[in-house]
């Protein structure tokens, strides 16, 4: 039993650092601009779905395609950025409807360009086993959690050190104030969703090199990012790692002592349990006004 | 001299419309698919296969009938395809070729018993489709078919211990639990490990089988994504089973051709081998179209698609030259339905299943798919113990 656990507790790590890889370019959207980006699963697909493209047309591993998903993800995130940010009244139930439209688009541009097949790398080292002990592993699992930390990181010294990233804080915080600082609001949400559609990037790229894609995934994706960013506190990274990780845990655990059938719903029963615990999610502190 | 050349094109033009109409009646067939969403996949491959049907169809019966097919998308959700079922029966089609996953099957065949529309399909396995006493419904494919031929290769390699990984969608779950009984009553050893659809990582479950269960075989009951998670997880952790089977979507060409480092030594369930070879006239007819129509080799899909909808046109044939297509004629020359296809012999009983359906086992081997059960059946020779890593 202690090997299963072991292993469900590792498999739990992997999941939950995929997870937050997912969820950090929609916390921060939502951080910054109070705004949900329904269609960020599909951008994390579309990037996904540019990897396939890279490994199949030119026969390139997913790797060497981040820097192509790069470009077209973020063209796709500055996209919608200016067609939300054209909203001038009740942003935050607007934007919804908005970027709940823009991904039912996304979804069908991936399915008439890449058809409905199921779609993964064809990668042989990046699937092979990467065993420590008593736990396995795909190596392209641990390399993209490796990742996932690393950006993490990166994430949380531009929010903390870097100009931009203090401004987009200032924006989050109080968008009048901001503006009266000489922070220009339009220019630094902009900035964010460039940062989000980074961050999609390489969650759609890892996405190809260790799971299976489809163009109907992408809503499934938004869900779970959604669920960790509520989880974590709005404007939290480390929130989102932890909240990731739990939630990988908690399902994996879920696996291995009870069902498999029962994953989601533990996963939904801890995101309720937080919240009716801890209203402003993990790391999230009430917010102030004026 | 222009008033004779009036006189001559009038009378064209009529003679040409008298032509048409007396050539071939055109019949609306309504096509309910999910071409869209998470069966998107699927409703496409069955689509290709309707087309097939409609266009060989219409090459040999075309001086008296011909079928046009009315495509709508049910965005692979139960209230679409109702409303796709209400739309084609307000467009005038006779009846209903498509529909994909039980749960998408049952509304709509509901909604086109209502309406007196025939409604058949190869989409949706679960035994609740044809005992709910639709009068109007018909499926060449059932869930015995599947347990008969997964059961008959497990017994025949002589399997002792078998843990069943299964979708807990309703086909599948439903498949998983018959194959259970039938392996439990042959006193084979059965550990049954359900999973949500939405699971990505299958590597809790693989340890469980490989620590726990230490079963001899690994059935998988899902779909395509399912059985890429399942095998990567199978692959990392090595458990120490003889073999991985599974069902339906799974001994493809498709499959062989994405996954090849996965695939090898995999069973799954298989109508024909692969390079594929047709005998029949009907076979050879649906190859040839298809490969003309697609530019690519026939699939499952394809070909159930093809065979239930050729079964369809046939049956509207015989009732429009009976004079009863809008009489309730269709529904009564489907059940009269007794003939050889591409999926062996149908027939359709009172509740509108088909008792002789029993698929075959196909083995991923070197890149092509072998038929290895039943043994008369067989391409190949059986590979067993066999694992694809």
């Amino acid at each position: 039993m202690t090997e299963l656990i072991l292993q469900a507790l590792y498999s739990g790590l992997l999941q939950g650092g995929s997870y937050a890889l997912i969820a950090l370019g929609l916390a921060l959207v939502f951080g910054t601009m109070k705004v949900i980006n329904l269609a960020h699963g599909e951008l994390v697909l579309l990037a996904a779905y540019v990897a396939y493209a890279v490994e199949s047309g030119l026969g390139f591993g997913p790797v060497v395609a981040i820097p192509i998903a790069l470009v077209v993800v973020c063209i796709a995130a500055v996209s919608v950025y200016f067609v939300v940010s054209r909203i001038k009244k009740d942003r935050e139930i607007n934007s919804l409807i908005l970027t709940y439209g823009i991904g039912v688009i996304l979804t069908n541009v991936i399915l008439l360009v890449w058809h409905a097949d199921v779609r993964s790398t064809s990668s042989t080292w990046l699937q092979e086993a990467f065993v420590v002990g008593p736990l396995y592993s795909m190596r392209s699992e641990l390399l993209f959690f490796g990742v996932s930390i690393v950006l993490m990181g990166a994430l949380w010294w531009w929010l903390a050190r870097s100009w931009y990233g203090r401004a987009v804080r200032a924006v989050s915080s109080n968008r009048d104030a901001a503006k009266l600082m000489g922070i220009d609001p339009g220019r630094t949400e902009l900035v964010s969703f460039i940062v989000a559609g980074i961050l999609a990037a390489f969650a759609g790229v890892a996405l190809f090199s260790y799971g299976v894609i489809q163009p109907a995934y992408g809503g499934a994706l938004t869900v779970k990012a959604f669920i960790i960013t509520v989880l974590a506190g709005i404007g939290s990274i480390p929130g989102v790692l932890l909240g990731a990780v739990l939630l990988g845990i908690a399902e994996a655990l879920t696996v291995t002592l009870a069902s498999s059938a029962l994953q989601e719903l533990a996963g939904m029963t801890l995101f309720l349990l937080v919240l009716f615990v801890m209203p402003n999610g993990l790391f999230g502190a009430a917010r102030r006004r004026g | 001299m222009k008033t004779t050349f009036k006189r001559i094109g009038l009378a064209a033009l009529v003679s040409a419309a008298l032509i048409g109409s007396a050539a071939a009646e055109e019949i609306k067939v309504g096509a309910e698919l999910p071409l869209t969403g998470s069966l998107a996949r699927v409703g496409a491959g069955m689509q290709e296969g309707i087309m097939v049907a409609a266009e060989v169809f219409n090459k040999t019966h075309g001086g008296k009938h011909t079928i046009k097919i009315v495509t709508i998308d049910d965005e692979s959700a139960p209230a679409k395809a109702i409303a796709a079922v209400e739309k084609l029966a307000s467009e005038g089609v006779v009846a209903i070729t498509g529909g994909y996953g039980s749960n998408n099957i049952s509304p709509a065949s509901d909604a086109a018993n209502k309406l007196g529309l025939v409604y058949i399909t190869s989409g949706g396995v679960d035994d609740s489709l044809v005992n709910a006493g639709r009068k109007n419904f018909f499926r060449i494919n059932n869930s015995a078919g599947y347990e008969k031929a997964m059961v008959g290769l497990l017994g025949d390699v002589g399997a002792k211990s078998v843990s069943i990984v299964y979708s807990t969608k309703d086909a599948t779950s439903g498949l998983a639990k018959d194959v259970e009984k039938a392996l439990t009553a042959k006193g084979v050893k059965v550990a049954m490990h359900s999973f949500d659809p939405a699971i990505t990582d299958f590597k809790p479950i693989i340890n469980k089988i490989k620590i726990q269960d230490k079963s001899e075989v690994i059935a998988m009951v899902g779909y395509e994504n399912d059985y890429v998670g399942i095998l990567r997880a199978a692959r990392v952790l090595k458990p120490s089973v003889k073999a991985m089977v599974g069902v339906w979507s799974l001994a493809t060409p498709k499959m062989a051709a994405d996954f090849p480092d996965l695939m090898p030594n995999v069973f799954g369930t298989a109508l024909l081998p692969f390079p594929a070879e047709f005998k029949t006239a009907d076979g050879k007819a649906f190859s040839d179209t298809y490969k003309a129509l697609y530019k690519k080799e026939p699939d499952y899909l394809g070909q159930f698609g093809y065979v239930q909808s050729m079964l369809l046109f046939e049956a509207i044939a015989r009732a429009a030259d009976k004079g009863t297509l809008k009489k309730g004629g269709v529904a009564e020359e489907m059940r009269k339905t007794d003939r050889d296809t591409l999926i062996g012999r149908v027939q359709f009983g009172a509740n509108g299943d088909n008792p002789n359906f029993i698929h075959r086992m196909g083995q991923h081997q070197d890149k092509k798919i072998v038929i290895v059960w039943p043994k008369e059946n067989a391409t190949g020779k059986l590979a067993y113990p066999a694992l694809p890593w």
